[in-house]
């Protein structure tokens, strides 16, 4: 239960809502032991593509045995920060969001594979101009709720709202790239004074709608997948209080909502199936119910009772006290659906401090993972980290250059070696880490400082108030070295994950770079595979850049992939594993009677 | 009588104006900005500007205090998200509504906790304390004080997982606690749907109820004037209830206002033990979600039902014993 405040920082649109990520870091392993690993699917990554047109043409692909009708209920411990799709980042947000929003490009997943298709589009896009134009096409027969048609002009507005004064918890990617500014609420505040931005052209006639980027963004597709660029009817659109009541276009509607404790989506009749290559859309209603925690949660799926029958675990996976009980116990097990999140835990280390690659490096080399892992549940709370990207990353390669799949538990004998060729033996090492968020930080830090002192670090633990650790560890001049840090990609390519946090030109207080690694090759190899139009050659050069900021810099430590375990009823059919939300496909579940 | 009411109210008053400023300058001392979880990922110092403008915190500290203060007498409006009425206690951005409504949406819920394990606790308690009086130094006398003794040691958070696991979970004897549905809507769901949550509840104050009306009673059955009552032949139990448990009353009463008082102010364990949506899970939110509004909000209720119960005490203290006059 820990303060829900930055966390995004960690864990946005992609990995699971803020506070859950970071406190299901141990509530998401195994029970206390750590050594079972009995259940876990180990290998078992998602592979990322871009589908063709033929792939985004609906109905979505029938679900063997799936049958309509029913209600499904998801039980969670929060409510939903928002509805309004411009004001959606967190995941947990877009889980739901994806039964009633749409966006022009949208991830068709099958089998744990990801796919971007056109949703509200005919494809990806088409992109001219080295990634500076982007043109895509409507389907027809696209309807809202009210059985009103959906025009190229709600897919602007859906844009243009991202520029509105209210819509501050959004992504601001698209914004920037139209405007050529981080700050660009200065050069358009919105269109409810009547003005449109002019780098936006849309062809009713035609139905077809035209970026006009001042940056280079060939992963542009990527980016209107999410629902901060879904569509909104300006016919249907409260401004403020469409955060309370979105107007659908997706396969359900709003129909009650009793602020944190329920919501009902029933059924938009006015969805047509074969607009949508993504959504199934068996239930009648889904009917979600917020406020237990995932323990109490876990209790009632083990139970099976009732309408219980019919619930899934959204949000929060299977905690800590239960983790060993559903491994093990076949029926339990068989109600699962696990997976990796996409995003990844590290220890930033702070290369202001620490300039000399080699103490970098020794500090990879001693870094006792495997202690680590343990404390947070063993093999099933996830999968040793060696690369900065994921293995959900479209291009991830995996490599391990300070062997620690083979010495998870740390090469102290090598990191001493290295510290003494760089004649460092008994570097300082301030480590820190947010106090009072999770236990597993009080446990960790005792292994984390032992493997330090054994490599020859003189290690100093400094933790920071939960609630004010991100404010102090983002500041430019501050005293840690190693600090432990998170983050998660806003789409499966390289850029989300890499630019943020490695590009030397972002650095300033408050923001996400916190190696602050400058360096002028890293900022050139960024610019470079970030114009790349060629989608294999892009993903190819952020593997590279991966493996050579790892291998030449050695700006942070990776940790973990964590693993999420969520149970789902007896009655329940069609239960996968959203990679990209880490939480469940809603909108392929079906109740089976 | 009714000066005794209006001047207390007007205490009350003061008590709750001088409660919600410490609240508000204690929310600013905290090390924390409520503005940037709604700052987005990537937040630029202009967007963080823009959040504190939203959220109408960029005032300065004793200008928001007027503000809010001004709301509940006079009600304010939010752009673009129209007016709120008087009283207004603000205006929750991360739940997206007023304050009032979200605790009136929730009272029901704690009145329906804090009411259903009163009745349980004091008939329990108070009646186990009587039998242990009358039967003083017998067998019953010391098992209903050990139970009560072990009572009083258990916490909820232990007490309400288990009987959840095994009453609902395992043996199906009683159904999950919810609060969905409500009394006016169906009185059985809802009587049931509570059941567990009161009982959970009234094992730790049961067991206070115990104690205290034995060792009253004990003391007042030993008293000059029941002993004349008895000497006079009046029947034992007329006694008992008429003399000696009307002299043991005001003690019990006193603690049983206060202790509705309390839980009207949210029972914060017990329903998050239990999952229900009271004012305690509402004041865990605020704290969590960094909503000012809220948090002086539930913080008021939780003052407000104190003093109250403070109130009504006193005024029922003096109806039970005459010596005690209001002035």
């Amino acid at each position: 239960m820990s303060l829900s405040r930055r966390n995004f920082v960690i864990a946005t649109s992609v990995a699971a809502g803020g506070s859950m990520v970071l406190s299901a870091c141990s509530s998401g392993g195994g029970g206390g032991g750590g050594t079972s690993g009995g259940g876990v699917s180990a290998g078992k990554y998602s592979s990322v593509s871009i589908g063709t047109k033929e792939d985004s043409t609906g109905p979505a692909p029938e679900i063997p045995g799936a049958k309509k009708g029913g209600t499904i209920r998801p039980i969670s411990p929060q409510d939903f920060s928002h509805l309004d799709p411009q004001r959606i980042y967190y995941s947990w947000n877009s889980e739901v969001g994806n039964l009633y929003i749409r966006c022009l490009t949208g991830y068709r997943i099958d089998g744990g594979a990801m796919k971007l298709v056109g949703d509200l589009a005919t494809d990806t896009g088409t992109m001219s101009d080295g990634g500076k134009t982007w043109t895509y096409t409507l389907k027809d027969g696209l309807k809202w709720e009210d059985g009103s048609e959906l025009t190229v002009e709600d897919v602007r507005h859906g844009i243009e709202r991202g520029f509105a004064s209210f819509t501050t918890e959004g992504a601001t990617y698209l914004q920037a790239a139209l405007t050529g500014t981080n700050d660009f609420r200065s050069v358009y505040k919105g269109p409810y004074d009547g003005k449109h931005l002019d780098s936006v052209v849309t062809d009713t006639a035609k139905k077809t709608i035209t970026f006009h980027l001042k940056t280079a963004r060939p992963d542009l597709n990527w980016t209107l997948a999410m629902q901060s660029y879904g569509a909104v009817s300006a016919k249907h659109d409260t401004k403020e209080k469409y955060d309370k009541d979105p107007f659908s276009c997706g396969p359900y509607r709003l129909s009650a909502h009793s602020v944190d404790k329920s919501l009902t989506m029933v059924r938009n009749t006015h969805w047509d199936p074969a607009t949508d290559p993504i959504r199934n859309a068996y239930p009648d209603s889904f009917t979600f119910e917020f406020g237990p925690e995932a323990l109490q949660t876990s209790d009632r799926l083990i139970a099976d009772s009732g309408t219980d029958q019919y619930a899934v675990m959204a949000y929060s996976g299977v905690p800590a006290e239960r983790i060993q009980k559903v491994l093990t116990t076949p029926a339990l097990k068989s109600r699962t659906v696990d997976g990796l999140l996409t995003g990844l835990y590290y220890y930033a280390i702070n290369c202001k401090r620490i300039p000399d690659l080699k103490v970098r490096q020794a500090l990879n080399y001693a870094w006792p993972l495997q202690q680590i892992r343990t404390i947070y549940g063993g093999p099933s709370s996830g999968d040793y980290a060696t690369t900065i990207l994921g293995p959900d990353m479209a291009g991830r390669v995996k490599f391990d250059i300070y062997g620690k799949l083979a010495k998870p538990q740390g090469d102290t004998a090598k990191a001493k070696a290295l510290l003494k060729e760089a004649g460092k033996l008994g570097q300082k090492i301030v480590y820190t880490y947010p106090q009072g968020s999770n236990d597993a930080f009080e446990k960790t830090k005792v292994v984390i400082a032992n493997a330090l002192k054994e490599a020859g670090f003189d290690p100093v633990v400094k933790p920071v108030e939960a609630t004010s650790y991100y404010d102090q560890v983002q500041q430019i001049d501050n005293s840690f070295d190693v600090m432990w840090f998170g983050w998660s990609p806003d789409w499966p390519t390289g850029f989300t994950m890499i630019q943020p946090l490695f590009d030397g030109r972002v650095i300033a207080n408050g923001a996400n770079n916190v190696s602050q690694l400058k360096v002028s090759w890293v900022d050139a190899a960024i610019d470079k595979a970030a114009a790349l139009t060629d989608a294999t050659q892009a993903n190819a050069a952020w593997a590279a850049l991966d493996r050579q900021l790892m291998e030449k810099e050695a700006p942070i430590i990776p940790e973990m992939y964590q693993r999420r375990f969520y149970l789902y009823g007896s009655k329940v059919g069609g239960a996968e594993y959203d990679p990209l939300n880490s939480s469940f496909v809603l909108y392929k579940l079906y109740a089976k009677s | 009588m009714f000066r005794f009411i209006l001047r207390r109210t007007f205490s009350a008053l003061m008590i709750l104006l001088v409660i919600s400023a410490i609240t508000f300058v204690l929310f600013y001392v905290a090390p924390r900005d409520p503005a940037r979880s709604a700052c987005g990922k990537l937040c630029t110092p202009e967007t963080l500007a823009l959040v504190r403008r939203n959220l109408g915190i960029d005032d300065p500290l004793p200008l928001q205090y007027w503000h809010w203060l001004a709301g509940v007498f006079v009600g304010r409006d939010y752009a673009g998200l129209g007016h709120c009425s008087a009283p207004c206690l603000g205006y929750s951005f991360t739940n997206h509504e007023p304050v009032l409504g979200l605790i009136t949406n929730r009272f029901p819920t704690t009145l329906s906790l804090t009411l259903g394990s009163a009745v349980v606790f004091v008939v329990l308690g108070v009646g186990t304390g009587m039998l242990a009086a009358v039967k003083q130094g017998r067998a019953l006398d010391k098992i209903a004080s050990s139970i009560s003794l072990v009572g009083s040691s258990l916490q909820i958070y232990i007490v309400g997982v288990v009987a959840m696991y095994y009453l609902s979970d395992q043996w199906g004897i009683l159904p999950r606690p919810q609060d969905s549905v409500g009394f006016s809507q169906d009185p059985v769901a809802w009587f049931k749907g509570l059941l567990l949550p009161w009982f959970v509840l009234a094992i730790i104050f049961t067991a206070n109820y115990t104690r205290m009306t034995r060792s009253q009673l004990v003391e007042s059955l030993a008293e000059d004037y029941v002993r004349t009552a008895r000497a006079k032949g009046l029947s034992r139990r007329t006694v008992f209830f008429r003399f000696a448990w009307r002299g043991a009353m005001g003690p019990i009463v006193t603690i049983l206002g206060l202790d509705i008082g309390y839980l009207l102010g949210g029972a914060i364990i017990t329903e998050e033990t239990f999952g229900l949506h009271g004012i305690g899970a509402l004041s865990i939110k605020a704290v969590r979600d960094n909503d000012l509004p809220l948090l002086l909000g539930v913080v008021l209720v939780a003052a407000a039902a104190i003093v109250v119960a403070n109130i009504v005490v006193d005024a029922v203290y003096a109806l039970i014993d005459p010596r005690i006059r209001l002035a």
